[in-house]
């Protein structure tokens, strides 16, 4: 049987590199984008990993979490986990190349990341391969889970569930189940148009939205695909907005997120809604850069500040993060912890750094939703299906940005409807 | 997985008359051809250094977009540097691209015209790579946009709603001010006629006394002047970033084929058709919902809008190398 | 036979260079029973693809004088038509490949015909420019994954070698290497032939060639041709060690200039010199990099650097280090 072979072989090859059970330090190797186009989402996503790795090397008694009560992982002897965190700057070949340094040079249990779908993508590969196994905190493109790969595990939901939540939301809208906003018409919301960047997780979100928007009469009558880097999207934005659309779809990465907002305004758009697939649309810089311009715009999201209202230990991890670094937990760095949380959560149970005591544990587990700072069901990966590895009780918030009355743009909650924290501005003020 | 949403009838379709398209499309049309005319202005002007240096000295200029990189950052710098309007930038790049225009003849390319063709090719190269590192490594690979100005971020409407940006407009003016001014240097001053005279034949304007050697170091100042303006000026639309320099360098080359090599009024020109050429997805798409034409929407053209400028660049060179105006090839 | 004495003729080059390469070939053939890391492992790959990049670029841009800055679009087309055969027909390796370089010479056919009628400039920018064309079709082109790329399946059990995929990197590093000596004897061959006289004369004298009556235009396509085979070939080997391609990573203009760049450093024209300018360029790319870690504020350093001898090389030594070598040597006998 080709499995236990190569096992066997690894087993052998760890058991001579590695002493399984005396581990004082566990290694994980994680790769994020610490510079390049998304390097503000990727200082988020190393803070968060970072937090929740304090978190479950010491004993923190205001945290009520299982991993806090213990210093380092109880089931190996105490032993902490050290991160080994490298940039792939966005670039899948680097990050190919960075896990293979980190599997064979640095001896990693285990890997994290990479947040763009498209290098996970290659590290995914590069994972299956060695047979080391990777948790993927923050990519969502569908296809990452649906080729039955053995070593990989997607702790975070992906997009089609959020493109779900998306059509769910607008029919709601139409329905009046919107807080705040009388039941709207349906051709005021119409024609719908998407633009989204062309890699793997942008191309994934454009098939998505066509193929469930149908169903619900909100596919888009003009569907683009541009890349990230573009410098200018004054053409596409001409042809965007030719059928004077009603709502607008997108999922950008950070630079090219603010470039598109930029570009609507200079052009003077005017739609009802415009809608974000988080990335760039939820980044710190997209903010900062551009100001009161993102009211009104509302982006998928995996977790506000306003959760720790109705979650306790939602608010006592953002109390931390925010002493720590000045700013609140956001999708990105909630995801990150999450991520590194199910890493030390599949040790504990795992009490062994062999690869397949990690495999096994991993689809064994379940943990529960009260360990979590996202609001999600769990955590529970599928074992059987076709979505193999994928977390199958993740769900998604929509926020939309909005004044507060202190001045600062916060994230409200407006999906799902029984969550909402704020009423919903309707319809969004164009320029 | 859950299940996407049961329908609720039949899908909503958006019913308009055919007179309403009609006039939508062709607003859809100036639209775009307003706005492709705008950037092609901007075009021209960046190809306006390169056909001086090209004329003059037939020699290539590999790093040409990269002068425009370091015109951009220089307009982007004194603006968010010194707080003051991007306007400001303009006569600071200018200085800028004139000196870095002298210091890389004198640094490189007076080595580079002493040996073969080859090796001009690969000096300049070598440039391009070395003045895009370094902006690298100085400025980072993030693209840096202004976002405060006088003109940024505004924009007018004219007619039935074609939009005007402001910044684009302004871009446009000037560049128009820079040909003029350039056009008179070149053809009414004195110093203007001894590069033309270098241009044409540099062994014979030898022979009447003119020091073609600093001709030429003029030509690149000159050269490299005008396309930091050019940079200061599109920074206020365009975002700048290390890598920036490569479209621009096709764009300027393909502009300098078009309108023939060492020809002033032809970069204009070739300017304004290459500035059409990128806008050809939205005209396309007004053109093609106007008479009822339904293949190649969907918004595929836009992801070839450059590979129109550098197809043209191949069809020119290899079809008509002389362009519309040039008289040197 | 003709061509396999010719292909071993390595008389006219001095005994000490001969065994210099004989001390390297040892070496190289040893270098996976030394202990390594896996950045020296991955750095050694590199430089035989690099090497096999640069003595394909050579015949074009070296032997025939013209440069070449778009080879990028032929590494994406042996990358990808290896991938696609792969994923959708199951077609092994040893097949795909020289469908593979059969299509890149095709291509190279096509655009060549019309690009050879330009020369210098002209040539390199609209090398680019088809380069650049291609990419933007692949990248919109859903049969082959358009711009989000290919991923290639495992094909059961590893070691496979009908579709080449290993575990352990060695095994790819001895394919690459015989591609390597296999490369090196292609080329001495073609030093030797017929074709590569005539692309000498053209390079020494284009107007006396073609007086003698050499197709200079067809000389250059043929030299061409070869150029792309070359390319695509290690452009199929490129898919199967990373599975993974996308236009982005195996098109870019960034490629065609590193392939440009190594042969014209280590000296375009002569056996050597590609393989000297990648021994050179691409352990410093790689060590620079690791060594400088993922400090923000140095990136890029390693091409400052290269660039800087470029322009050095070219302002003073046009041929290279290699070309240096040899006036070194002719100083020395004087």
């Amino acid at each position: 049987m080709p499995r236990k072979t190569f096992t066997v072989v690894l087993l052998l090859a760890l058991a001579l590199a590695v002493p399984a059970m005396a581990a004082e330090e566990i290694k994980i190797g994680v790769l994020y984008p610490l510079t390049g186009g998304a390097a503000a989402e990727g200082k988020e996503l190393r803070d968060g990993a970072e937090l929740a790795v304090e978190i479950a090397n010491n004993v923190k008694a205001d945290v009520d979490m299982a991993m806090a009560k213990n210093g380092g992982i109880k089931s190996l002897g105490g032993a902490k986990i050290k991160l080994v965190i490298q940039d792939h700057q966005g670039n899948p070949q680097l990050g190919a190349d960075l896990a293979k340094k980190l599997i064979q040079d640095d001896k990693v249990v285990g890997l994290l990341g990479a947040y763009h779908s498209a290098v996970t993508k290659t590290v995914a590969s590069v994972a299956e391969r060695y047979g080391v196994p990777m948790i993927n905190d923050s990519s969502t493109s569908p296809a990452l889970t649906k080729e039955g790969l053995k070593w990989f595990w997607r702790t975070t939901p992906h997009d089609t569930t959020f493109t779900n939540d998306l059509f769910v939301f607008l029919e709601g809208l139409t329905q009046g189940k919107v807080k705040g906003v009388k039941a709207v018409d349906k051709k005021e919301l119409l024609p719908a148009v998407s633009a989204c960047e062309k890699t793997e997780w942008g191309s994934n979100v454009d098939a998505a939205i066509k193929e469930l928007g149908k169903a619900s009469g909100f596919d888009p009558q003009v569907s683009l695909l541009y890349a990230a880097k573009a410098p200018d999207l004054s053409s596409e934005v001409q042809s965007l907005l030719a059928p004077k659309p009603g709502t607008m779809l997108f999922a950008g990465y950070g630079a090219d997120a603010i470039l598109m907002i930029k570009t609507l305004k200079s052009m003077k758009a005017k739609p009802k809604v415009i809608w974000g697939q988080d990335a760039g649309f939820e980044s710190p810089e997209f903010v900062s850069t551009l100001g009161d311009d993102v009211e009104g715009i509302i982006t998928r999201t995996v977790f506000s500040p306003r959760v720790g209202e109705v979650k306790k230990v939602s608010k006592q991890v953002n109390d931390m993060y925010k002493a720590k670094t000045g700013r609140d937990l956001s999708g990105a760095s909630a995801r990150s912890f999450t991520g590194t949380q199910a890493w030390v959560y599949v040790l504990e149970k795992a009490g062994s750094t062999k690869p397949e005591a990690i495999q096994k544990a991993a689809n064994e587990i379940k943990i529960d939703p009260s360990e979590l700072i996202v609001p999600w069901k769990g955590i529970k990966f599928a074992t059987t299906g076709s979505d193999i590895g994928q977390n199958e009780l993740g769900t998604g918030l929509i926020g939309q940005y909005q004044k507060g009355k202190d001045g600062k743009m916060t994230l409200e909650i407006v999906y799902p409807f029984d969550l909402a924290t704020a009423g919903m501005i309707y319809p969004i003020k164009g320029w | 997985m859950p299940d996407a949403i049961g329908g609720h009838g039949p899908p909503y379709r958006f019913h308009r008359s055919r007179r309403a398209t009609m006039e939508d499309s062709l607003t859809q049309i100036a639209k775009a051809v307003v706005s492709g005319l705008m950037m092609g202005m901007v075009f021209g002007l960046v190809a306006l250094g390169l056909t001086i240096i090209w004329g003059v000295m037939d020699i290539v200029n590999f790093a040409h977009g990269e002068f425009l990189m370091i015109g951009m950052y220089c307009g982007f710098l004194t603006a968010t540097g010194l707080h003051v309007d991007p306007l400001f930038g303009l006569p600071v790049a200018a200085v800028v691209g004139f000196l870095l225009g002298l210091a890389c003849y004198y640094g490189l390319v007076r080595f580079l015209l002493r040996g073969p063709m080859v090796a001009q090719l690969f000096g300049t190269f070598g440039l391009m790579l070395f003045l895009r590192n370094v902006a690298l490594m100085v400025m980072g690979a993030n693209p840096r946009g202004l976002h405060q100005g006088i003109l940024v971020g505004k924009s007018f409407i004219v007619g039935p709603g074609i939009i005007i940006e402001l910044t684009k407009l302004a871009a446009g003016g000037l560049s128009l001010a820079a040909f003029a001014a350039t056009w008179w240097l070149m053809n009414r001053t004195k110093m203007g006629k001894a590069l033309t005279a270098t241009a044409l034949d540099a062994q014979a304007a030898r022979y009447m006394g003119v020091p073609t050697e600093k001709m030429n170091a003029l030509a690149w100042g000159l050269g490299g002047g005008t396309v930091g303006v050019a940079g200061a000026l599109l920074v206020n639309f365009w975002p700048v970033d290390p890598n920036v320099g490569l479209l621009f360098t096709m764009i300027a080359f393909t502009t300098v084929a078009l309108g023939g090599f060492g020809s002033i009024p032809g970069a204009a020109v070739a300017g304004l058709i290459v500035g059409l050429m990128i806008n050809v997805a939205p005209i396309w798409d007004a053109l093609s919902t106007c008479l009822g034409i339904e293949c190649l929407r969907g918004g595929q053209l836009h992801e070839f809008k450059y590979s129109f400028v550098y197809l043209a660049f191949f069809l020119i060179t290899v079809f008509k190398p002389r362009g519309l105006f040039g008289w040197k090839y | 036979m003709e061509v396999l004495k010719r292909a071993f003729d390595f008389s006219d080059f001095p005994k000490v260079d001969l065994w210099v390469a004989g001390a390297v070939a040892v070496f190289l053939l040893a270098f996976p029973a030394l202990p390594h890391s896996s950045l020296a492992m991955a750095t050694m790959i590199q430089f035989l693809m690099f090497s096999v990049y640069g003595m394909g670029w050579n015949t074009i841009g070296g032997y025939g004088g013209q440069v070449d800055l778009g080879e990028a679009q032929y590494v994406g087309i042996g990358a990808y038509t290896t991938a696609v055969m792969m994923i959708r027909w199951d077609v092994p390796f040893w097949v795909s490949l020289p469908v593979g370089m059969a299509l890149a010479i095709c291509w190279s056919f096509i655009i060549g015909y019309p690009l050879f009628r330009l020369k210098g400039h002209y040539f390199a920018i609209a090398t680019i420019a088809t380069s650049l064309i291609l990419k933007d079709l692949f990248e919109s082109w859903s049969f082959i994954g358009g711009a989000r790329g290919l991923k290639i399946p495992l094909k059961g059990d590893m070691p496979n070698f009908l579709y080449i995929q290993f575990r352990q990197d060695y095994y790819y590093y001895f394919i690459m290497l015989a591609f390597f000596f296999l490369g090196i004897l292609y080329l001495n061959w073609f030093r030797h032939s017929r074709i590569g006289f005539q692309l000498r004369c053209i390079r020494d004298n284009e107007e006396v060639a073609r007086s003698l009556g050499i197709s200079a235009h067809w000389a250059k396509i043929k030299a061409y041709a070869t150029a792309t085979a070359f390319v695509a070939a290690v452009g199929s080997f490129h898919a199967c060690y990373n599975f993974n391609i996308e236009p982005e990573d195996t098109m870019s203009l960034d490629l065609s200039v590193l392939i440009a760049l190594m042969a014209m450093l280590g000296g375009a024209g002569s056996l050597w010199g590609p393989i000297l300018g990648a021994a050179i360029m691409v352990p410093m790319k790689n060590y620079l990099g690791a060594w400088l870690g993922a400090r923000a504020g140095l990136v890029g350093i390693d091409l400052i650097i290269y660039s800087t001898i470029i322009m050095l090389v070219a302002a003073f030594e046009p041929r290279g280090v290699w070309g240096l070598i040899t006036r070194l040597r002719q100083r020395r006998r004087v």
